[in-house]
């Protein structure tokens, strides 16, 4: 009898979530640990400049113009004598600041937007957010960017505006499907049948059940959004105040030509940093919260 | 004459939570002309040892880590990728499960069977076309002109099945594994599909080696019959003797198990007490002990070696005559 | 004529599509964009001349009506000439549409088939040193920003500081020749930047369909790993490959060329839509956009009808078989 019952207890494997086990995964993961170190660096780096305690300087026109890299200024001056290392450290900052602003956000409208489809999938307000997402996506992105920037002028969150109205998208669809999934699940069944209302359930208990993609989705979004800002800026109805790596990209276009590489390459290179490894985390992270893949093992 | 010889085989696979033996020092021959069935619980590793004769172990996770296969003279376990690409399908050919799914959905019946035909036998393309013709009426598909224009999806799951064996036959295989080929299939077309199997078989003079749970199967097909639990062969015997004396608890058990017609009802059928243990946390003694009756001190402590030559026991305490029948 | 009834539904259904595209750029460029009024005046206007220009530009109609007289102009197709330089809308498509297609249509064959080929080599040694450097390579050329790629590029190829070999701006397509020297570096940059993308897509669809039973079944049959892939495994593929190239092409054409026109000065469709916000020549966005909505309904239809091609389980009423 002992024997029977210590079989089967040794035959049920520990209890495991979801997230224990992709903490688990996802610590194993050699290329997504150092990703996040670097995001991390970079955030630092951003906060620093956000608290004031650097880079305040970065609009000072005071160095000669087009000096190379010295002990003074570390990446050399830009054309008007600006210290390049100044003005990319700055741009750090809004970098974090428009990808944390479109990804949050868009994240979140993307959410109410998919788990509200998908509950009520099939019936209209569904065909009305399904109509939606096919009209945005239909409309090139760099038109509507633009028109959103015109339209609201001078607004300097135009382009956070225009980048969260069609990034939202990705997500609520990633969303409305899997809410499609869950309505069916029991746990729904037993929420209704002891009253609790639809709103309540979509919230509460369906949409905390997508909390894997809501993540993963974020940050595909706030490395798209640092990317697109970099087009945006040159484009001209990207950052319209203070400091980025896409503007300081848009002078150095002028640079080039006459020789001068530095800020070109500073913008470059920092903004790759930062987007390989936010891409470096965000797949560790995808592999870690894929109930399917295995460690150490390729899917 | 022996086609296959399978010597100590071990089989073991990777995962999350350690290292799993599937496959645990197996060994077996098949002879030219028998059918030899396969038989266990889901999870006895019955599977694995028929994939590792092709060199089919998915290899990221599995890897054949001990022992030999002797096919034509050749260790199969040592072949190169390309030599095994040759072997398969043309002198060891098998056949899966599910008809549903094995074939490929996008291309027709036809299209899949020449493709074997030209890449083993070298034939042309109307060759190969009059050949699979000639395999399907073969294998009792009727109509065959037509069918094998068709694809898949078109067709029923017995005639998948029998599509499935014309292509294994297509080359004059030695050797024929079949992997659960009935399980998927409703009774009638199981039985069809079985004789078909049979029938064939003596007509290519082919081995089979026929991978079952099902001991009717078992009983109704082969000639000799191995029964494997938890990575390990527990009895081997020709079919008669193994279903009139099993000498194996386990063995004895599934066959109590089975339902039949009995003279006098019962309450409940028979059923083997406990579970199968977890291959990551096998017992020390032998595997069958904990659901063993008649499980004395030296089955928990010792493991039990095979013994026994035209019926092979891996039991310290076999069961003598008269142990099938309650 | 199952063909002929299929297409027709599917055209009537795009209908909703068109419908919102065209109302929400309706309102959003053409309605809350840069007001031309005083533009076209010079100084001092008096009211009978602001009135007189604003019947001009339509600004006087309700928006309901100037909104149905877009639908009519898309109806038939003729938006009327361009505020900026007057020239027929219809005339100035014709001349740039094409440009923008020989400009982008390069790269993106390029890109996918190249991408579909890294794909299955990854697929065929997955897990192995190949298949790494693979996708990291891949994620590599996904971190780069498709400007600095260009501008690199240009740089190394075409200036004076690196091999100068290509035309720094410019188009023309007189000779053969002279489209490969102007259409190279703006490839070059085009596939540089996809090529991540399709390569981490493609073998994720690849290795999913590795995962299936027939798979299995034609290893059984000694069926060598190359040819497993590319047939075997590929034509199962087909249905989101197809989905993503098809899809990929208005967004491709618009939003590709536009960078590109706008940094190498190619006289293309992109280049006109962008200067049309920003200058807000109603016609032309009109015209542009309204194109572009019918442009996806279509590629909806040419994928239904190319997965029917790709995989004989479906069939055209939407069921499969």
């Amino acid at each position: 009898m002992s024997a029977v019952a210590a079989d089967l207890t040794s035959a049920l494997p520990p209890r495991q979530t979801l997230w224990s086990k992709a903490i688990y995964k996802f610590r194993r993961d050699r290329a997504g640990l150092i990703g996040l170190g670097i995001v991390l660096l970079y955030a630092l780096a951003a906060a620093g400049v956000w608290l004031g305690f650097w880079a305040t300087d970065w609009a000072d026109v005071s160095g000669p113009k087009w000096a190379p890299a010295s002990a003074e200024y570390w990446f050399g001056t830009n054309m008007i004598g600006q210290d390049i290392f100044s003005r990319s450290l700055y741009s750090t900052r809004t970098a974090f600041e428009v990808g944390l602003v479109v990804a949050v956000l868009s994240t979140l409208i993307g959410a109410v937007f998919g788990a509200i489809s998908g509950f009520f999938s099939g019936s209209f307000i569904d065909e009305l957010v399904v109509w939606l997402m096919g009209v945005l996506d239909s409309i090139p992105f760099y038109l509507l960017v633009a028109a959103i920037a015109f339209s609201l002028g001078d607004n300097p969150y135009a382009m956070h505006i225009a980048m969260i109205s069609t990034f939202w998208i990705g997500t609520s669809r990633l969303v409305r499907g899997e809410v499609i999934k869950l309505k069916e699940f029991e746990f729904v069944e037993a929420a209704r049948s002891i009253g609790v209302g639809q709103l309540t359930i979509i919230f509460r208990h369906i949409l905390p059940n997508t909390l894997h993609i809501l993540l993963v989705q974020s940050t595909i979004t706030f490395v798209a959004a640092i990317k697109s800002e970099v087009i945006l800026s040159f484009l001209g109805i990207g950052v319209q105040d203070g400091m980025s790596w896409g503007l300081m990209i848009s002078e150095s276009t002028l640079e080039v030509l006459a020789g001068f590489f530095n800020n070109f390459i500073a913008a470059s290179v920092l903004m790759f940093g930062l987007v390989m490894a936010f891409n470096m985390f965000s797949d560790a992270l995808q592999d870690a919260l894929d109930p399917r893949s295995t460690v150490g093992g390729d899917s | 004459m022996t086609v296959l010889s399978v010597r100590n085989l071990q089989v073991e696979f990777a995962t999350e939570r350690g290292r799993v033996r599937a496959v645990d020092n197996v060994s077996f021959d098949v002879s030219a002309g028998e059918i030899l069935g396969l038989v266990g619980e889901s999870g006895c590793g019955k599977t694995v040892t028929g994939l590792s004769i092709l060199g089919l172990i998915p290899s990221p996770p599995g890897q054949i880590t001990g022992g030999e296969i002797l096919f034509g003279g050749r260790d199969l376990t040592k072949l190169s990728d390309k030599d095994y690409e040759q072997v398969r399908g043309s002198e060891i050919s098998m056949i899966f499960q599910e008809p549903m799914t094995a074939l490929n959905p996008v291309f027709t019946v036809g299209a899949q069977m020449t493709e074997i035909l030209r890449l083993h036998r070298g034939l042309t393309r109307k060759q190969a076309r009059a050949a699979a013709i000639e395999l399907l009426s073969l294998t009792g598909i009727p109509a065959p002109e037509q069918r094998i224009d068709e694809y898949p999806h078109q067709m029923s799951g017995g005639m998948r099945q029998r599509v499935m064996i014309a292509m294994a036959l297509s080359c004059d295989p030695k050797l024929l594994i079949a992997d659960e080929p009935t399980t998927a299939l409703d009774v009638t077309t199981q039985a069809q599909v079985l004789e078909q199997i049979v029938g064939l078989q003596q007509q290519f003079d082919m081995a089979v080696v026929l991978i079952t749970h099902d001991l009717g199967v078992v009983a109704e097909t082969c000639d000799r019959a191995i029964v494997m639990y938890c990575g390990e062969i527990v009895e081997a015997a020709p079919v008669e003797a193994l279903f009139a004396r099993p000498r194996h608890p386990y063995t004895a058990g599934l066959m109590r198990s089975l339902p039949r017609l009995r003279d006098e009802p019962v309450d409940r059928l028979p059923v083997i007490d406990g579970m199968v243990p977890d291959l990551l946390e096998l017992p020390s003694g032998c595997r069958f002990a904990a659901r063993c009756e008649n499980a004395a001190e030296d089955c928990r402590e010792k493991r039990p070696a095979i013994d026994g030559n035209g019926h092979a026991v891996r039991c310290f305490y076999p069961l003598s005559a008269g142990g099938a029948h309650d | 004529m199952e063909l002929v009834q299929y297409t027709v539904r599917k055209l009537i259904a795009g209908i909703p599509l068109i419908f919102g595209v065209t109302l929400i750029s309706f309102l959003l460029m053409v309605y809350f964009g840069p007001d031309k009024t005083y533009e076209l005046l010079g100084k001092n206007p008096t009211p009978e001349q602001i009135e007189e220009i604003r019947a001009q530009l339509g600004y006087d109609k309700p928006v309901v009506e100037r909104y149905f007289i877009y639908v009519k102009e898309l109806a038939t197709l003729d938006f009327g000439n361009s505020e900026s330089t007057g020239e027929k809308v219809n005339d100035l498509l014709a001349r740039t549409i094409p440009v923008s297609l020989l400009l982008v249509t390069p790269g993106f064959i390029l890109g996918n088939l190249l991408g579909i080929a890294f794909a299955l080599i990854a697929a065929r040694y997955r897990g192995g040193w190949v298949d790494k450097t693979i996708m990291g390579l891949s994620a590599v050329g996904m971190s780069i920003s498709f400007l600095i790629a260009i501008i690199a590029f240009q740089l190394l190829l075409s200036s004076n500081y690196g091999l100068g070999w290509f035309p720094v701006r410019g188009w023309s397509t007189d000779t053969p020749l002279d489209y490969l020297r102007y259409v190279t570096v703006p490839t070059l940059a085009t596939v540089f930047v996809a090529l991540g993308y399709n390569t981490r897509f493609y073998r994720a669809v690849i290795v999913e369909e590795l995962t299936r039973d027939h798979v299995r079944t034609a290893r059984a049959f000694g069926v060598p790993p190359l040819k497993l892939l590319s047939v075997h495994v590929l034509k199962n593929c087909m249905i989101p490959i197809i989905t993503r190239i098809v899809f990929s092409i208005p967004l491709i054409v618009i939003s590709g060329s536009l960078l590109l026109e706008t940094y190498f000065g190619i006289p293309g469709v992109g280049k006109v839509a962008y200067d049309a916000i920003t200058t807000g020549d109603q016609p032309v966005l009109k015209a542009v956009v309204g194109w572009t909505a019918i442009l996806f309904v279509f590629a909806q239809l040419l994928t239904d009808i190319l997965y029917r091609a790709a995989d004989p389980r479906i069939s055209l009423n939407g069921s499969s078989e």
